[in-house]
């Protein structure tokens, strides 16, 4: 019965998230961006569009601002009236930042995009009807849309390009709404292999493909829980502590440069993605 | 003895009021002054004073209706939420009250309409056939007073009508 | 200037000129219909183009999700919301002028949730999916998500339309049987008799009639000002600069009764010409709606400016940029527009002359109507050309011409709509104009009475 169910566990339905006295269990994967490594170079964004089987629009469609592309690079240029503005260009690889507290979930009509117990926000194609809530409410409009039926346009995948696509992802019909994964079919498979042996999966064992891609090594992923794996270590030792007034951290023996930050943290998202930069006036 | 309808139009309702007076002091015998029917082309709420204490229930289907409907919905939608996949959204509780307080509400109010609408028609006994004596002038402009009462009765009743200029009477044929 | 509704109308002239709207309208009446049916046709054929082939061809991207079609939802939800203003609001303060008007503003309260109901539809990227947003017990547990604002939207229409259709419905019910007795023989005598349900007027149904309508029209304040707060929280409950504003409920609440008795003016004109109900829908009775129009449309331009002022002084730079462009940036021209037909154009009303002018009022209200309607429009889409983050800054979307051809369709479905309507029911309620003129004879006769004793 469902109001039993409800009376029985209700203090567990009264939970809020993210909060310290229930942290994620088993994973919570995470990821840290090295932007001075990043050279916008656009091979993570390659990668994920191999990978995840995103439909290359064309340029007509492009020039609408109708890409599908889950990784993006961004290009800033600096205003500061210097001759040549791309000597200050500075890059940032931008996709979903899997949110803790996702704005996108809460407004969701048909539930289908949810938080897991493994810290990722996932989409469900098949429960989405395409309301664009989720869209309207990213504060990094970092979803996309099939505005088109994408599998049967013509050019977005040419007869010999469907030999290239994903079997472990799923290709999206029209008004569904998607965005990246963190490579969910990678996570998957490697918990079902540790799972098997009876191990938890170990860090460097699932790779993203934009981590693969990345010539500079600017990415890395994996689960935050273990304190051993590189992730946990790199927003251990250089997240800058925003409740601190003081930062503390970089003095102590043994630290690092203190440069990690997440994006828009005053909307209090707690976004899953952490990007290394030194904070400095200029990117030259 | 059998029981007979009879049907009386006046034109104003200053008439049909004086004979509703008369009837309830005459005290006719084979007459029952619950059997008395007004119909008028507009409410008439002055007339209630007149005809007794004949109470309206509809509020308490109101009630009963709307708290229903409120309950209802905060268990409905507690419920599902709690039985669907127990997956977090937004970092909220899998049980919000601000949402469920606002479904709440509107399930509230959609209890409340319905079931007084529902209230209406049973205390009002639509929908129903027509009396057997109807006369179309009661939807335009006339007053009908329908009165059912002994066969015996009927000539008195009948008195009293034309007493007080009513411009047409119906009676029932007698069985 | 023209007469009131005269005291001494006789009642069966009240039934014979009313029911006479069921059988000749002007000619002008089917050329609207026509009219709004060729319209409704280009809108359904847009949305069966889009529907075949897909969103994009709304000319919608990523950042601007949403288009004239939630622009032009909030706008017939708003004009809903008078038809209650009329019929329950001033049905509880007595205001007996509202008699002869309320049943046709009651049925425009029906028909744009209708038609606003068709947009959440047609917005949908999978229409053919729709029901997974609507909680019905199924075999695989599967629920919606009750925290969504979109759903309390569905929900809060869903109550507000039902309970909109029983109270036009419960109000007419004299009427109907009215038509049941006085209309001549055919399919719509038939449709009365059922509807009619067996009314005769009798003191006991007049008496729990009396008790019902009161009750439902007094949950239907409450539902109505729920209503689009509700609507307004779609906006203000999201984290996105220009609509987490906690001034729009009320704003858009005073935004709904504003666009409606706009509404409420223009069809007033073209029903009384239409159907010949000079006589009922009296001078008099337009002044009083301008009147009120006037002061709401004050109301609302107070809203808009403490919107204005809260950014401003609030400091949050993002809501601020998003304010700045909607008043420089590429959608000013549209939003000066706005702030013109919303707050300069209704000054006209509070000129006694044109209060009961009608080719200025006609004007005036067509005017007010475009006004809010691009007033809801920048809500929606400044935000997305402007939001929290900097590379999805990128200016302008014109909506294509499938978004056109709906919001023009939209005009269309509602008029058919509001039209068939007039054309089978008593757009002016008969019962209640009697009770008008016979409680306005009554307290002459006092007055009379009372001058008598004085002497």
């Amino acid at each position: 019965m469902s109001v039993t169910n409800l009376l029985e566990n209700w203090s567990q339905f009264r939970h809020g998230h993210p909060v310290d006295d229930k942290p994620h269990e088993e994973y919570k994967w995470a990821m840290a961006i090295d932007l001075d490594a990043c050279t916008g170079c656009n091979a993570c964004s390659v990668a994920c569009y191999a990978e995840n089987n995103i439909p290359v629009v064309g340029k007509e469609k492009f020039n609408a601002g109708q890409q599908m592309h889950w990784m993006r690079i961004e290009r800033y240029w600096p205003e500061d009236g210097r001759e040549f503005a791309d000597q200050g260009a500075q890059f940032l690889p931008m996709m979903c930042q899997q949110c803790e507290a996702a704005p996108c979930e809460t407004v969701c009509p048909a539930g289908a995009t949810n938080h897991t117990a493994d810290g990722v926000n996932s989409q469900i194609y098949n429960r989405c009807v395409g309301s664009r809530y989720c869209s309207a409410n990213c504060p990094f409009k970092v979803r996309y849309f099939n505005w088109y039926d994408y599998p049967s346009t013509d050019n977005v995948w040419p007869a010999e390009m469907t030999q290239q696509l994903n079997p472990d992802v799923s290709v999206r019909s029209k008004g569904v709404m998607e965005k990246c994964t963190f490579c969910v079919q990678r996570m998957t498979a490697a918990k079902n292999t540790a799972r098997n042996e009876g191990r938890l999966v170990r860090d460097g064992e699932v790779q993203t493909a934009c981590q693969q891609a990345c010539p500079t090594n600017a990415i890395s992923f994996g689960n935050l829980v273990d304190p051993e794996s590189k992730v946990a270590k790199q927003w251990a030792h250089q997240q800058v502590e925003l409740s601190k007034e003081v930062q503390a951290k970089d003095a102590q023996e043994g630290g690092t440069d203190l440069r990690g930050y997440r994006i828009m943290e005053e909307l209090r998202l707690y976004p899953s993605v952490m990007y290394l930069e030194r904070v400095r006036e200029s990117a030259i | 003895m059998s029981q007979q309808h009879i049907l009386a139009l006046f034109n104003n309702f200053e008439n049909a009021e004086a004979a509703i007076y008369e009837l309830r002091a005459a005290d006719i015998k084979g007459f029952n002054f619950d059997d008395l029917t007004l119909k008028s082309p507009i409410e008439h709420h002055e007339v209630e004073d007149l005809l007794g204490k004949r109470s309206a229930n509809v509020q308490w289907f109101t009630l009963g209706g709307a708290l229903l409907g409120g309950l209802l919905g905060f268990f409905l939608i507690s419920g599902a939420q709690a039985n669907f996949f127990a997956q977090m959204k937004g970092g909220k509780p899998i049980v919000p009250f601000p949402p469920n307080f606002v479904l709440t509400y509107e399930m509230f109010i959609l209890g409340g309409v319905f079931i007084s609408v529902l209230g209406f028609l049973v205390c009002a006994g639509l929908p129903a056939k027509r009396s057997p004596l109807y006369s179309a002038k009661v939807s335009e402009d006339q007053i009908g007073i329908l009165i059912k009462a002994d066969a015996s009765a009927m000539a008195k009743i009948k008195k009293v009508f034309t007493d007080h200029e009513a411009l047409e009477i119906q009676e029932e044929a007698g069985k | 200037m023209e007469k009131d509704i005269s005291e001494s109308i006789a009642w069966a002239k009240i039934n014979g000129d009313v029911l006479k709207s069921l059988e000749a309208p002007r000619k002008l009446y089917w050329v609207i219909l026509v009219a709004a049916l060729t319209l409704f046709g280009v809108g359904l054929g847009c949305e069966v183009y889009q529907y075949q082939i897909g969103m994009g061809v709304a000319n919608l991207n990523n950042p601007h999700v949403w288009g004239l079609y939630i622009a032009t939802f909030i706008f017939w939800i708003g004009m809903s919301h008078s038809g209650t203003l009329l019929s329950a609001i001033l049905h509880l303060m007595h205001a007996d002028w509202r008699k002869p008007i309320y049943r046709f503003a009651e049925a425009m309260t029906t028909f744009s949730l209708m038609t606003a109901g068709l947009f959440v539809m047609v917005h949908l990227g999978r229409l053919w999916q729709f029901y997974y947003s609507v909680p019905y017990p199924n075999e695989r547990g599967l629920w919606p998500n009750f925290q969504s604002p979109l759903l309390w939207d569905a929900m809060a229409i869903f109550t507000y339309l039902s309970s909109s259709v029983i109270f036009l419905f419960i109000g007419m019910i004299p009427d109907l049987a009215i038509c049941r007795d006085h209309l001549h023989e055919g399919w719509r005598k038939k449709l009365y008799t059922i509807l009619s349900l067996g009314w005769e007027g009798t003191d006991r149904q007049w008496r729990n009639f009396r008790v019902t309508y009161l009750t439902v029209a007094c949950f239907l304040i409450p539902l109505a000002v729920s209503v689009h707060s509700i609507v307004a929280s779609d906006f203000a409950m999201s984290q996105q600069p220009g609509w987490h504003v906690t001034s729009f409920p009320p704003y858009f609440v005073a935004g709904a009764l504003y666009s409606g008795c706009a509404a409420i003016i223009t069809l007033f004109i073209i029903l009384r010409y239409v159907f010949r109900f000079e006589e009922y829908m009296t001078l008099p009775i337009l002044k009083k709606v301008a009147r009120l129009t006037f002061a709401i449309s004050m109301v609302w331009t107070y809203l808009n400016a403490i919107e204005f002022a809260a950014v401003w002084y609030s400091h949050d730079q993002a809501a601020k940029d998003v304010l700045l462009q909607k008043a420089m940036g590429p959608y000013a021209p549209f939003w000066w527009m706005m702030i013109f037909c919303g707050s300069v154009v209704p000054l006209m009303l509070a000129v006694k002359r044109f209060q009961t002018n009608i080719p200025v009022l006609f004007a005036v209200s067509l005017l007010l109507n475009l006004g809010m309607w691009l007033e809801r429009w920048m809500i929606v889409a400044p935000t997305f050309s402007h939001g929290y983050y900097p590379w999805t800054w990128d200016g302008f979307q014109w909506p294509s011409w499938v978004q056109w051809g709906m919001v023009f369709g939209s005009f269309g479905w509602f008029t058919l709509l509001f039209m068939l309507f007039c054309k089978i029911f008593p757009s002016v309620s008969m019962y209640e104009v009697k009770e008008m003129v016979y409680h306005r004879s009554l307290a002459s006769k006092k007055n009379e009475l009372a001058e008598k004793g004085a002497h």
